[in-house]
């Protein structure tokens, strides 16, 4: 069985939430995983400037992310999803993927 | 919620807003009578005559579930007393002083107000605190406001009336609703005007192109009289500025017409007409400058003016144009200087009346395309309802304010506006205290 | 900016509707009002109590509230003051005729407002130094400090701004001006408000040895339900206000009484709690030393100084450990900011089944109750 590490999406309608979960590759999207090592927003939020216009205000997305526990889980040869990959590879926890497109 | 909140004449409710007749319903209110009522009677009373004022907009079960019986209060300490015991004074005998004197030193005169505070929960919520802060003329309508999106809570546009403010929440209206909220109304002249205004926009730049260049024409017709032009602007912004009450307000408008007419054909005279067409900024600077130049010596008057007209008409200045705007300038200088009535009109005062006038007419123009009469006013009666309670700091100009802490009662005070006493505010928090739901 | 206008005279004549002809064209219209209902209802026999209701109205609005619909610059206009006006005008002005309780207080008039923002932003004085010197609560003086700035920037930015509504506003209320070269400055309201803490409520009945002298700092342990202080450690304290200069050290320095869910602080004396706790001490040592005033005013601007220093450098950590915890990215062929927050998923921080109310994340076999009724559906907050 292999170990991966992906998204359990949460929210509602349109109100997409997301927690960063270690589950079983084969177990379903909601089921209870083994552990929870983070959570990841991806609905944007606009910074809050009120005093300076000029400011480099670019919409952010947060992350919240136990390190500890991701390495340890890398370290045993749990597999990020793609999108936890993309995440994990702005941490600085895995080598980010070449975003170079190519058919197969 | 109501689609409408009645302040009808017959039930005589006081609601939040600036209406005349909220206005009359809260001059004739009475305390309504406790002999041969029940307990339960005076306090269903007393809940249903404060409800319809403090957020009648909000649902029963939803104000039931705001309400909480803990009330915020503070003292204000005085240091000198402070420093002057720790205390033991007023506890050593028996626990109450050791003699009277030293407690009737301090005024404990005055109680602290609690049950006044029982709607305090209520002034959290964003509607009430715009409306609390002047910038809406009734609850109802700053919940407009707040639903049609021209609130902003820190910066970021907030579209629930009922999100509750933390201490430091900075919400800001927009100044033009702020504006036609609290002004006059228009008269069914400027609307008539405005309708006018639209329609001439409508059919087209070509026509009203033309136009001007007609206006133009006339006024070049009259060109050599800068000196009676100068006069007239003179009087007319005394006129303006006088405090004669016993001019009608017609005739007033009329003349503050007038004055913006005589401001445009001496800025057309003494410049390009490029600043015509521009903003009525454009022409208030270009006035204070011409005013500031002819107080100055010759020499600079002109560099000035040559600057400031490059600066307006950058690429289409022909000579023709120049040369006549030198001699317009010359003009002027002249009737500035000249003969000897000129000079003895152009005090520093008459200068002063002139400056405050054309401020007067930038900050309040007569605009018809703005929904509210022209130049602006504050509605009737709006003084009598005028107040901004402790909890909010505002800033009028911008329109903004900052909701600095919970409503709190103090000794002999208390901050949460209500337009009733204790020997209602007491039975209605005695209402919700008990638990019946 | 602008020049306003200062003069009573001239700002009345800003607003070019007066009273005078306003309230004549109101008369006029009353007058005609019932008179027509009049004719048309002359045939009927039946009393219609809606419309007398209306001309009453109309007929008080005429006469007494006539004075009402427009105000006079400098003065306030409620419905109450009218009566009051006759007589004492001293009295606070109370917009309500049937509540005593409540006093359309003095805001800040904008000469004041400036001259807030220029102490704090120009002349880089301390919140508390400002709100000493012109009596003003520190928390208005941030909110001041951040409202004229914003004014500020949108005067640049050349966005509308409304300044006749509040040339009108500054004349219907009462302001607390600015005052002039030489003259002191009227305080604005009282700056050493001390809330009242929930554990006071109780009457609690606690009885002390006459012999011993039971002070603000035992009167805090007894609401708090902290056993009496030692003795020794009691006799060390000659005056309350000697516990403020540890505490504004080190603020957890305050002791911890109760277990669990009912731990809580200890009561601590109002002359710690006040926002100004360092005047208690000035006015102290002015009692000990009448003849060295210099000296006492020195020893105080010290003393805030160093309280300054020691709040400043608090809010610097805590700044500094907030930044530490959150990872910027920003990914170049991105059209957004990634914010990485560092979080520590444990037993501790799950609970033992992982399903803590306070885990982070969200939850797994618990059912979601946010659409339930009375729960909060709209934001509570927004982040400045």
């Amino acid at each position: 069985m292999v170990l991966r590490i992906r998204l359990a999406r949460f929210g509602n309608k349109h109100t997409p939430f997301y927690n960063i979960v270690v589950a079983q590759a084969r177990s379903a999207r909601g089921a209870k995983p083994l552990e929870v090592i983070g959570t990841y927003n991806p609905i944007p939020k606009k910074p809050t400037n009120l005093y300076d216009d000029n400011a480099h205000t670019r919409p952010y997305k947060e992350i919240a992310l136990d390190r500890a526990r991701a390495k340890y889980w890398l370290g045993v040869g749990a597999q990020p999803s793609d999108p936890v990959w993309k995440l994990m590879g702005m941490a600085g926890l895995v080598e980010p993927k070449p975003t170079t497109f190519h058919k197969a | 919620m109501r689609n409408r909140a009645s302040t009808s004449l017959s039930k005589g409710k006081i609601r939040q807003s600036w209406s005349k007749y909220n206005l009359y319903n809260l001059q004739r209110f009475r305390t309504p009578a406790t002999a041969n009522r029940t307990f339960f009677q005076q306090k269903w009373s007393a809940k249903a005559a404060s409800r319809a004022y403090h957020g009648e907009q909000v649902r029963e079960g939803q104000w039931k579930r705001m309400f909480s019986k803990r009330i915020r209060s503070v003292i204000p300490m005085n240091t000198t007393d402070l420093a002057a015991d720790d205390g033991s004074k007023e506890s050593s005998g028996r626990g109450s002083g050791l003699s009277s004197e030293s407690s009737s030193g301090r005024s404990r005169s005055r109680l602290i107000p609690y049950t006044q505070m029982a709607f305090a929960p209520l002034e959290r919520r964003l509607d009430v605190a715009i409306f609390r802060s002047l910038f809406a003329s009734s609850t109802r309508q700053a919940r407009q406001f707040v639903i049609h999106g021209a609130v902003t809570v820190n910066g970021q546009k907030m579209r629930h009336p009922s999100y509750l403010l933390n201490p430091g929440d900075l919400f800001q209206v927009d100044p033009d609703r702020v504006m036609y909220a609290t002004g006059a109304p228009k008269t069914a002249f400027e609307r008539r005007e405005t309708r006018q205004l639209k329609q001439k926009s409508d059919e087209g730049e070509a026509e009203g192109e033309e136009a001007e260049a007609k206006a133009e024409a006339t006024e070049k017709d009259e060109k050599e009289d800068t000196r009676d032009s100068l006069r007239a602007l003179m009087s007319q912004a005394k006129t303006i500025m006088s405090t004669d009450k016993d001019v009608l307000p017609a005739k007033r408008k009329q003349e503050l017409r007038g004055f913006q007419k005589a401001v445009r054909r001496v800025l057309s005279r003494s410049d390009t007409s490029t600043v015509l067409t521009d903003s009525l900024e454009a022409q208030f600077s270009e006035l204070t400058l011409l005013l500031k130049a002819k107080r100055a010596e010759k020499k600079p008057t002109k560099e000035s003016k040559k600057e400031v007209k490059e600066e307006a008409a950058p690429a289409a200045t022909t000579k023709s144009e120049e040369a006549t705007s030198g001699a317009l300038s010359d003009a002027f200088q002249a009737a500035a200087e000249g003969g000897d009535v000129d000079t003895s009109e152009l005090t520093d005062e008459e200068f002063d009346i002139l400056k405050r006038a054309l401020t007067q007419m930038r900050d309040n123009p007569i605009d018809h395309s703005k929904p509210y009469a022209t130049p602006w006013r504050p509605r009737d009666y709006m003084s009598a309802f005028a107040f901004i309670p402790r909890y909010l700091e505002v800033n009028q100009n911008i329109c903004a304010a900052v909701y600095l802490r919970h409503p709190v009662a103090r000794p002999g005070s208390a901050e949460v506006p209500t337009p009733f006493g204790e020997s209602i505010s007491t039975p209605a928090y005695g209402w919700y205290l008990k638990r019946r739901w | 900016m602008a020049p306003r206008i200062q003069s009573r005279r001239v700002s009345n004549a800003l607003l070019p509707y007066l009273t005078s002809s306003q309230a004549s064209s109101t008369s006029s219209i009353s007058s005609t009002c019932p008179s027509s209902q009049l004719f048309s209802r002359q045939f009927s026999a039946t009393a219609a109590p809606q419309t007398k209701l209306r001309r009453q109205m109309f007929q008080w609005l005429s006469t007494e509230g006539a004075a009402l619909k427009h105000h006079i610059p400098g003065e306030t206009n409620y419905l109450s003051g009218r009566a009051d006006r006759d007589g004492d005008s001293n009295e606070a002005p109370r917009p309500f005729p049937g509540n005593r309780t409540f006093i359309s207080e003095a805001v800040l008039s904008e000469d004041l407002r400036n001259e807030v923002y220029v102490r704090v932003v120009e002349k880089k004085k301390s919140l508390r130094a400002v709100s000493v010197e012109l009596g003003i609560d520190m928390k208005r003086i941030a909110a001041v400090v951040r409202l004229v700035e914003m004014e500020r920037r949108q005067r640049a930015q050349g966005k509308p701004l409304a300044l006749p509504y509040a040339r009108a506003v500054h004349e219907m209320i009462p302001t607390t001006p600015l005052a002039q070269d030489g003259e002191r400055q009227t305080f604005h309201e009282p700056i050493n408000d001390l809330p009242a803490h929930p554990s006071t409520g109780a009457q609690i009945f606690y009885p002390v040895p006459e012999s011993r002298s039971f002070t603000r700092v035992d009167a805090g342990r007894v609401f708090s339900g902290a056993p009496a202080l030692e003795k020794a450690v009691a006799d060390k304290i000659s005056h309350p206000s000697d516990l403020v200069d540890d505490i504004i050290q080190n603020p957890n320095s305050i002791e911890w009484v109760g277990k669990g869910e009912n731990a809580r602080q200890v009561l601590q004396p109002a002359d710690v709690r006040i926002p100004h706790p360092q005047l208690v001490k000035l006015e102290l040592d002015r009692k000990a030393f009448p003849n060295e005033r210099r000296a006492v005013t020195q020893r105080h601007a010290e003393r805030v100084e160093k309280q300054e220093a020691a709040e400043q450098e608090r809010r610097e950590r805590a700044h500094a450990r907030r930044e530490k915890s959150i990872q910027h990215v920003e990914p170049e062929g991105s059209r957004f900011d990634y914010r990485i927050q560092d979080a520590k998923f444990t037993k501790e921080t799950t609970g033992a089944d992982g399903r803590a109310p306070w885990a982070p994340g969200r939850r797994y076999g618990v059912p979601a109750e946010d659409r339930k009724r009375g729960m909060v559906k709209i934001p509570t907050r927004v982040e400045a």
